[in-house]
């Protein structure tokens, strides 16, 4: 078989794949950027090529704070899902019968359903029979059972937390399988060099796993930018839209307002800012990014 | 002019008059036949199971008609009747909530049922009580076929509770309802407590002692939201006022709990009273050793809204629709008509569903009904139980008036603003979604 015909045939093989990224993800976002510069009266499209829903995003004093929200929400929640998971996945790179055990029972919030994940947190912080806050109260670490996902200063961060005892646990898996494929020789040689567990673990360890790092990074940004089911079940994005984030706000135009103009313009905001997000990281991180790809 | 007639016209002419005869009584025939999408949204227990074997003696009448029937969450139906309506995919009858009728049919997803039942209409207005039947009309037409409607509201009082704090009845006014509050909280149990999630039916629950105050969200004539009416400020005003009393649990956990975890707290014996829609505990039940009553939430000492007070709101929170795009409209009507037959709405008759407002004159003469709500009962062969009742809030917008109320609600609750700046900011946010959404 000649150069050409293998050519051919690489192209054939990939074309099921390359179709079904034009029909699931091309295509909606069109159809998306399109309607959001249409104009959508009482359901019904009148006019192509406004910038009219861009404008009512602009003079709605809620999207500021969406905004707020979301920035807590997916960068809170990357840097710490990735650092958690850094710091869990270098305990279970180390040899014991107890990682082994470790390694395959920290999948099991990963695994549960996310309508699961949020009715069993939202009755634990609840502020009248949550477990949570009466074991706070009852220890007399606070006066009386904290509510927190009622309270307005508390509810973000809770769910920060809820979403990072979610999505950790496979960075942790990643990171860990990363950290044991860094060559024992490197430590060693680290190690009579005179350089300390930090320093082994800053200059020897990082350096390996960088690709790794930069991949997962970007992968938790983008599953935490689709997360919709957990804070749309555990606060509606409440109370007083406190804890209202993209996603929540972008479903409550368009199922709940039947602004779908309007709900198309934010889902392109959100997407545009998550392109800049990434590619600002990726650019910051090229040199590892680079030689893990080629690697 | 001269026409000829020859063997080709002729056999042609004569092979489809018998075409058209053999076939023509055949599709009369089979008018009612084939495939048949339903889906509902929403109810109790007790009401779904009983929807789903009523739907096999459907089955048993229609032969001919292939019932495919799918239950979802109510919680969820603007999404999937959204969804289904941009794919084409929507059911060819709906069974879902009053308040959505004008916003469907603004938006051109149900068709009126007065264009497709013919003579069938006449039927179910002898079999619906007329008041409740009013709930299924919008612009003069029917649009769906109620099977029950909710009341809002309504407040569910611990009767030992109550006694013990020195009360022999339920409270009748807004002061009185501060008072018996105050007396029967303890320092490990509220006296009162109410939903302040945004779910709807919290805001709904709110709708009704606000309306009973003389207030309004929207004014249909001007296009104008009016939650900062005063009717509706000082309805807000009473549940702060309940809070500053310290007489509900902590502020930050009526917003995180809704109607149905605030029933099931009041059943636990967590708080003596909470607020409610017509319902209160009874789709749930409650420990057999708890003494406990429903009142209609009581009135303001003077109403201070500029619409005229109502005594209750109401709406059809099981509302039979047909898709604009049914597939099998003659289908459809036939399973509605099946649902207006008395067998059918005797359901809520009290056996075995107690939890709701029957819409069968019928259902009215079931003694279940007659055991579990007397004073209802009592009060319809007296013919006021539906008076100065109104239809919940319904108009092209009400959602997002509802949500921009919920979070107002919520501010006002969580001490964030005043009731009246909560209502301003609130208004003018419904305002501009409804002047976006109504172009």
């Amino acid at each position: 078989m000649n150069t050409s015909s293998d050519r051919w045939l690489a192209y054939f093989m990939i074309l099921p794949v390359v179709a079904a990224v034009l029909a699931f993800v091309i295509g909606p976002t069109w159809d998306v950027a399109t309607l959001s510069l249409t104009q959508v009266v009482m359901g019904q499209e009148r006019g192509f090529g406004t910038l009219n829903n861009f404008r009512a995003l602009a003079a709605d004093p809620m999207f500021a704070l969406v905004l707020k929200n979301t920035a807590i929400w997916i960068l809170g929640g990357t840097i710490l899902c990735v650092m958690t998971g850094l710091a869990v996945g270098t305990f279970l790179a180390i040899d014991s019968k107890m990682t082994t055990g470790l390694r395959a029972l920290i999948l099991l919030p990963w695994v549960l359903p996310d309508v699961v994940t949020a009715m069993a947190w939202k009755w634990m912080l609840h502020g009248q029979v949550g477990v949570i806050g009466s074991t706070l109260q009852s220890a007399g670490l606070t006066e009386q059972q904290i509510s927190f996902l009622g309270d307005p200063d508390l509810v973000m961060w809770t769910l920060v937390v809820v979403l990072i005892w979610r999505k950790m646990p496979l960075v942790a898996l990643i990171l860990c399988a990363a950290i044991r494929s860094v060559p024992n020789e490197q430590i060693e040689a680290s190690r009579m060099d005179g350089a300390n567990a930090f320093e082994r673990f800053r200059f020897v360890v990082i350096p390996n796993i960088a690709f790794s790092l930069t991949a997962v990074t970007v992968i938790s940004m983008i599953w935490i930018t689709a997360e919709f089911a957990l804070p749309w079940i555990m606060t509606g994005g409440g109370p007083a839209n406190t804890s209202q984030i993209m996603s929540t706000y972008i479903y409550q135009q368009s199922f709940e307002f039947f602004s779908w103009g309007v709900a198309s313009a934010m889902s392109v905001v959100n997407l545009v800012m998550l392109m800049v997000i990434v590619a600002l990281y990726l650019y910051v991180n090229r040199k590892s990014w680079a030689t893990g790809a080629a690697s | 002019m001269t026409y000829k007639l020859n063997r080709r016209r002729f056999l042609a002419g004569t092979s489809a008059a018998v075409g058209a005869a053999a076939f023509l009584p055949m599709k009369i025939a089979n008018a009612a036949s084939g495939d048949l999408s339903v889906w509902k949204f929403g109810g109790t227990t007790a009401e779904v199971e009983e929807w789903a074997k009523r739907n096999e003696t459907f089955n048993a009448e229609q032969p001919d008609i292939n019932l495919n029937y799918s239950y979802f969450n109510g919680q969820i139906r603007r999404q999937k009747l959204l969804a289904g309506f941009q794919t084409n995919r929507m059911a060819d009858v709906v069974i879902a909530f009053g308040q959505d009728i004008p916003e469907f049919a603004g938006f051109g997803m149900i068709q009126p049922l007065d264009d497709i039942a013919g003579d069938r209409v006449a039927g179910w207005k002898d079999r619906i009580v007329p008041e409740v039947l009013a709930s299924g009309m919008h612009d003069g037409k029917l649009y769906g076929l109620p099977t029950y409607v909710d009341m809002a509201s309504f407040l569910a009082i611990n009767v030992d509770m109550m006694e013990e704090a020195g009360f022999d009845r339920p409270p009748r006014t807004w002061s009185e309802v501060r008072e018996y509050a105050k007396a029967m909280t303890k320092p490990d149990r509220p006296g009162i407590a109410f939903p302040a999630t945004t779910a709807p039916v919290d805001i709904n629950i709110f709708q009704g002692i606000a309306y009973a105050n003389g207030g309004r969200v929207f004014d249909e004539e001007s296009g104008k939201v009016t939650l900062n009416d005063a009717g509706m400020v000082d309805a807000l005003q009473l549940y702060v006022d309940l809070i500053a009393d310290g007489s509900t649990p902590q502020a930050t956990s009526l917003t995180e709990t809704f109607f149905r975890d605030t029933a099931q707290l009041f059943a636990q014996g967590r708080s003596a009273m909470w607020i409610g829609l017509s319902w209160l505990n009874t789709p749930w039940g409650t420990p057999e050793d708890l003494n406990w009553t429903g009142a209609p939430f009581p009135r303001p000492d003077t109403p201070s809204g500029a619409f005229p007070p109502v005594a209750a709101i109401m709406d059809p929170t099981a509302i039979l629709m047909v898709s604009a795009r049914a597939k099998n409209p003659e289908a459809a009507v036939e399973y509605i008509d099946f649902w207006s037959q008395n067998e059918q709405l005797k359901i809520w008759g009290g056996n075995p569903e107690i939890a709701r407002i029957p819409a069968g004159k019928a259902a009215w003469g079931e003694p279940g009904l007659a055991e579990a709500w007397p004073n209802w009962v009592d009060s319809y062969n007296e013919g006021t139980l539906f008076e100065g009742a109104e239809p919940m809030p319904r108009f092209i917008g009400v959602s997002a008036v509802e949500s921009a109320l919920g979070t107002a609600i919520q501010e006002a609750v969580l001490g964030q603003k005043t009731p009246q700046e909560a209502m301003d900011d609130a208004t003018k946010a419904a305002q501009a979604q409804i002047d976006l959404l109504r172009g």
